[in-house]
């Protein structure tokens, strides 16, 4: 039951992010990419990780795309297809993709291929929860500066003064904001 | 200031060595080791002075020549002074070394410094191309000789077990060790004396000043040659086969000499043959091999230092006036006769220098030469065949000495009747030669700086051939004066009609020094062209390809550097795949 | 359920991205696949997790944190692409080559 529903949102994941990486429209890629990381939460509900899809879809499809969205916009991205999308590497790039997948998929057949997952118990954010504040507060408040630090860096390079006093068109530098 | 102290240094430096002269005159012979050290076990190589009769004799003549060069240069030198004073110094210092060492290594230091001096004095006039030939010439061709007089002291000092001059005796020494380095020295005296086959640097010198032209061929430098001989004459005469080869070499050389020098048309290339001829008289006389020989050949050595220093002390005024010794240019102010009345002293002093060179009867060569004929004479006598080749050869010579002295006399100081002024056989060698005749006013004697020294060795080459003890061998003087008759009328009945006849082989000098152009110059150059090619296409050619490879890397790397993050990017997940794919191939 | 599943899925997901970063020309494009290869080592993280049963739930707080990390990576990634934008008025990642060589630079060194 587990394995059919992962299949399925695996194969979801999977042909979204085909459709991100070789569309020829931004926003779509945009949207595609919202696809797939709700079939990649589906992926985690399917392994149990309840907790961890809920904060895939919260954070990655909540925030993030709408992150991008704001981007795109503000870039002024066009809707519609582009001719050029991809650079003349791209051959190359799939290449080197290629590769790099036939590497690691055949890496981790010969590490894991016969290795099972027990039916796991269904999780609960408690213990995620117990786990976080019990044994990895330490890092848990690191991660807390980290994400100071990047919210100051985010505010410190989209300001519109100092070195960069470039006449351009006018973009505001609104919403960006942080998580 | 400073040419005036290296005069002052120079001059009393010579007036020092004839004082040393006159003081050891008389003296019993001495010497002395003052530094020494031990080369190997028991080889010990020490610097030590000695003084004898020869000694003492070699001194005098290079004090007084050197003195009368160095005041004759005072008026005769205009540019670079100092420099040429101080090396006339430094030869005549080396030239004593020689003279007074009793190792054979100090000996070598002296020749070796002489090479260099001689080298530097020829190129005094470096601005010209023939001078810096003629230096360069002159380094080589007694370089080339000091090779084998290097290796002759080793083996001589080897198979003496000594380098002490004094001590190395004939009998101690195998015979071959005894023939190889008698003949090994004897091709450093060859190239140093300038005799065949490594005679023609020595004419080919003449561009350098006439005083140390004088220098050169009266005391120093081509006389070391015959003082060494002189000196380990012990050792030569036990070497018989050395001998031979010196009394073939010298026969050889004083008739090819004076060959050449009947058809050379530049006053100084003239006087330069003949003391290549007069060397070999020398050498003949050392090559008897008999006491007398010897002898005579150190008399000829002492009269031929006074007239040719003499001689060419003369070309060296006539140079200073006229301006050229060729005798094209000196037919030019002598078709008038201007020459000899503009110049009375010089006139007269080259005429007793080249009287003396000829062997007119009472003056100095006449007396020397002599005795090396009579000295022949006494050995073949003996039977021996070496004697009756040189007594024939130095007959032969004595004819050709007075035909080119009795040439260069006539034409250059007398007018030809029979020319009515014009400049004769020389007139294919100008093309200026119809010009009118050059101002002759101004033509004067010089200063009596350069006038003293000539007149004093005049006295000399008149009368330094009673010096020995006047002993004539009258059958024997009657015959050199007949033969110098010989060669002189003709040169006279020649000059009279305004006949100049040249061969043009000895115009050429024989070709010599063609075939040694053919011979070792081309070849050399032609490695020495393979040499520079091969440095500059095969090694340069790595050094450059090095630079090439560098610079063509780095045009590649820059075009790498293109500022695009993806390409960076590309590369770095190429070479995390690559080095995981060597990984698992290593790993398996 | 074979743990090959999840594990071939990151994979394939982290391969995807790297694609898209190395081939895409838009900067912002870049960005999502950055996050589809953060999102393949979640995935990994997860069905580690549930492959060892630790107990202390390690793949799935690594998780959470990863994410939050992309949402700190994302935030300034994007502030980036703006100013790339203000800078030259296009965020093609192609083009934008203020690291390569000056050109006075080259005229100094040759």
């Amino acid at each position: 039951m587990t394995t059919a529903l992962f299949s399925i949102a695996g194969a979801v994941a999977v042909v979204a992010a085909v459709v991100v990486v070789t569309t020829r429209r931004i926003v779509h890629a945009a949207l595609w990419l919202v696809v797939a990381l709700g079939a990649v939460a589906g992926c985690f509900g399917a392994l149990h990780a309840e907790f961890v899809a809920l904060v895939q879809i919260l954070v990655y499809v909540g925030a993030i795309v709408v992150l991008v969205l704001f981007a795109l916009m503000l870039t002024k991205a066009p809707t519609n297809p582009l001719p050029a999308l991809t650079t003349r590497r791209s051959p190359f790039a799939a290449v080197v993709a290629g590769v790099l997948f036939l590497l690691l998929g055949t890496g981790v057949v010969i590490a894991f291929g016969n290795k099972k997952i027990k039916p796991v118990p269904a999780g609960a954010a408690a213990d995620v929860g117990t786990a976080v504040f019990r044994v990895w507060v330490l890092p848990f408040e690191v991660l807390s500066v980290l994400l100071l630090a990047a919210l100051i860096g985010a505010i410190v390079l989209s300001q519109r003064s100092g070195k960069l006093s470039e006449p351009d068109e006018t973009v505001s530098s609104s919403g960006k904001g942080d998580d | 200031m400073i040419a005036t102290a290296w005069r002052v240094i120079g001059v009393g430096f010579s007036l020092l060595v004839i004082l040393t002269a006159a003081l050891l005159h008389g003296v019993d012979p001495q010497q002395a080791d003052f530094a020494g050290s031990y080369a190997g076990i028991h080889t010990y190589i020490s610097f030590g002075v000695r003084t004898d009769d020869l000694t003492v004799l070699m001194l005098a003549v290079v004090g007084v020549v050197s003195a009368c060069v160095q005041v004759y240069s005072i008026g005769y030198l205009e540019k670079r002074v100092a420099s040429y004073t101080a090396l006339v110094t430094l030869f005549t210092a080396a030239m004593v070394t020689v003279v007074v060492s009793d190792s054979l290594f100090l000996l070598l230091i002296g020749w070796e410094v002489m090479g260099a001096c001689s080298y530097l004095l020829i190129g005094h006039y470096w601005e010209r191309q023939d001078a810096r030939a003629g230096a360069m010439k002159a380094f080589l061709m007694t370089r080339l000789g000091d090779v084998g007089f290097l290796f002759g002291i080793f083996v001589l000092g080897v198979a003496g077990d000594t380098f002490r001059i004094s001590d190395l005796h004939a009998d101690q020494m195998s015979s071959p060790a005894l023939t190889a380095g008698t003949l090994l020295l004897l091709v450093g005296v060859v190239g140093k004396s300038a005799q065949v086959p490594l005679q023609t640097w020595l004419p080919d010198a003449m561009p350098g000043p006439s005083p140390v032209s004088a220098l050169i061929h009266a005391a120093t430098m081509v006389a070391a040659g015959v003082f060494v001989i002189a000196r380990l004459f012990d050792l030569f005469t036990a070497a018989d086969a050395t001998l031979t080869v010196l009394a073939i070499v010298a026969c050889v050389t004083m008739v090819f000499a004076a060959l050449c020098a009947m058809a050379a048309v530049e006053v100084k290339r003239v006087l330069a043959w003949s003391t290549v001829s007069q060397l070999a008289i020398m050498f003949a006389g050392l090559s008897l091999g008999t006491r007398d020989g010897r002898h005579a050949a150190l008399f000829h050595l002492l009269t031929h230092a006074a007239f040719k220093g003499l001689l060419f002390l003369c070309a060296g005024v006539l140079l200073h006036q006229v301006g050229s010794a060729a005798f094209v240019v000196l037919r030019r102010y002598t078709r008038r006769g201007v020459l000899r009345k503009a110049m009375p002293v010089t006139f007269v002093t080259m005429t007793i220098g080249l009287g003396a060179l000829a062997g007119v009867p009472g003056l100095a060569g006449f007396f020397s030469k002599d005795s090396v004929v009579e000295a022949a004479w006494d050995h073949a006598r003996d039977g021996s065949t070496v004697g009756w080749v040189v007594l024939v050869s130095v007959c032969l010579t004595a004819v050709m000495t007075a035909f080119y002295c009795v040439r260069l006399w006539l034409w250059v100081f007398f007018r030809t009747p029979a020319l009515a002024g014009a400049l004769g056989a020389f007139e294919a060698d100008d093309p200026m030669a119809d010009l009118e005749d050059p101002d002759t006013s101004k033509l004067h004697d010089g200063s009596w700086l350069m006038l003293a020294p000539l007149i004093l060795l005049a006295i000399a080459a008149a009368g330094l051939g009673y010096a020995d003890g006047v002993h004539i061998d009258w059958p024997i003087a009657l015959v050199t004066t007949v033969l110098a008759l010989f060669g002189a009328l003709p040169a006279y009945s020649l000059w009279q009609r305004g006949a100049d006849p040249r061969p043009v082989l000895l115009e050429r000098e024989f070709g010599v020094d063609s075939a040694y152009q053919r011979l070792f110059v081309v070849p050399v150059q032609w490695f020495a062209k393979l040499a520079v090619g091969g440095d500059r296409d095969v090694i340069g050619g790595y050094v450059r390809a090095a630079g090439k490879a560098g610079t063509l890397a780095s045009e590649g790397f820059r075009r790498l550097q293109t500022g695009n993050v993806q390409t960076y990017l590309t590369a770095a997940v190429v070479g995390v795949v690559a080095l995981a794919i060597l990984a698992g191939v290593i790993g398996s | 359920m074979p743990l090959i599943l999840p594990l071939l899925l990151a994979v394939l997901l982290f391969c995807l991205g790297v694609y898209g970063v190395l081939a895409r020309r838009n900067a912002i494009t870049i960005l999502m696949s950055f996050e589809l290869m953060l999102n393949a080592v979640n995935l990994n993280l997860v069905a580690f997790d549930a492959w060892r049963l630790d107990g202390l739930a390690t793949g799935q707080t690594l998780a959470v944190f990863v994410i939050t990390l992309a949402a700190a990576e994302i935030g300034l990634g994007l502030a980036i692409v703006l100013l790339l934008f203000r800078g030259h008025g296009h965020v093609d990642a192609d083009t934008a080559r203020d690291l390569r060589e000056q050109p006075e630079l080259q005229e100094n060194e040759l």
